[in-house]
């Protein structure tokens, strides 16, 4: 919602299926495929995350690549605490990102189906 | 690259060969002293062991196999302990780490029925967090985890918020209405949203993980405040991420 939010803003329109889509590209994000590419790899077997690292490091450079990493650890806590004590979306956020959360198939991830 | 063991084992990052902003490393060094310190339920050996669990679970191969099949309950083994932790507690731990989408109300009873209490629970998922947030974050930089610190003595304070409720969530939660003044500080800094709200059953979860996503996220008040860039990653370069990692982990909120 918040980048939806951050291109209504600056007049950006993104596409929002590529957050959800692996190997999609990057949304029209400014490096949104290298982007999206880092944090599949980090969570794949094998050796393609430093190669995913190094080319997002040459796109946006290593002060915005530290803010990457940071943003993909504290997520990768977040979406934990998140389905781990079951906490539902607001009611507004809800109501006002079903189009894209059915659109994108959000609603179909299992965690969907066992909250409250 | 030549490591500084003692830079690692003091969690700083002059070994890093990216500048690590001053906030980020302050704030993770802020949660590392906590994570070692008595909590509210847990002892600071608990709460280190509980960090040590969180990190074995991903080499279980029992997690594995479950991860795999159709439904977590469809595949019967023991885990791969690293710690003497109780089984009921090893199991969350474990489930949570390397199967969070999938994650049930059924779950969460299963381990009250098992004998942990809610507010026990709701601790674990804070000190998973925290080093889930610390270990990914160096995972991510291409550089080694920080050791584990050593546990401070001392006895957990066992402070139940008094306006904590069952209904929202599948833990009871403190609304912001319902403060009293031994937490009263809890949402300060923040919108008190949902999110915010999951942990609120132990107030030092909250505001020492929310002190952590704020250096490595963004504070509540810069989230929406598009005309500004606070970071050198744009909001939108953010929000992206932050949803492509989402997605990845199947994660509805």
């Amino acid at each position: 919602m918040l980048l939806r939010g951050s291109g209504q803003h600056t007049g950006d329109e993104y596409d929002l299926t590529a957050m959800v889509e692996e190997g999609a590209a990057g949304g029209g994000v400014a490096a949104g495929e290298a982007l999206a590419r880092y944090a599949e790899a980090f969570y794949e077997d094998g050796n393609g995350f430093a190669a995913a690292r190094d080319r997002l490091h040459g796109e946006i450079g290593g002060e915005a690549l530290v803010d990457a990493a940071g943003v993909l650890a504290i997520f990768n806590a977040v979406v934990r605490i998140a389905d781990a004590t079951g906490i539902p979306l607001e009611e507004e956020k809800a109501r006002i990102s079903a189009d894209f959360r059915g659109a994108l198939g959000i609603d179909a991830y299992p965690a969907a189906a066992g909250k409250v | 690259m030549s490591v500084d063991a003692a830079a690692v084992e003091s969690l700083d990052y002059r070994h890093s060969p990216l500048p690590v902003r001053a906030g980020l490393a302050g704030a993770q060094q802020r949660a590392w002293a906590r994570l070692a310190e008595p909590g509210e339920w847990w002892s600071g050996a608990v709460r280190v062991a509980i960090a040590e669990e969180t990190r074995a679970a991903m080499h279980c191969a029992y997690c594995r196999e479950r991860k795999a099949a159709l439904s977590p309950y469809a595949v019967t083994g023991a885990h791969e302990k690293a710690t003497d932790l109780p089984d009921v507690l090893v199991e969350v731990v474990h489930r949570i780490r390397t199967d969070p989408g999938r994650l049930t109300r059924r779950f969460y009873e299963e381990a009250l029925a098992g004998g942990l209490g809610d507010a026990e629970y709701v601790e674990t998922v804070g000190v998973m967090a925290t080093v889930i947030a610390v270990d990914s974050f160096c995972d991510a930089m291409g550089l080694p985890r920080h050791a584990l610190p050593a546990p401070v003595a001392g006895t957990p304070r066992r402070r139940r918020p008094a306006g904590a409720k069952e209904g929202l969530a599948w833990v009871p939660t403190v609304a912001p209405e319902d403060l009293t003044d031994a937490e009263a500080g809890m949402y300060d800094g923040l919108s008190a949203v949902n999110i915010h709200r999951a942990l609120s059953l132990v107030p030092a979860e909250v505001t020492g993980f929310f002190d952590m996503d704020s250096e490595h996220y963004l504070p509540d008040a810069q989230l929406r405040d598009f005309g500004t860039e606070y970071r050198a990653l744009t909001h939108a370069q953010t929000e992206f991420l932050a949803g492509r990692v989402s997605a990845i982990n199947r994660c509805v909120y």
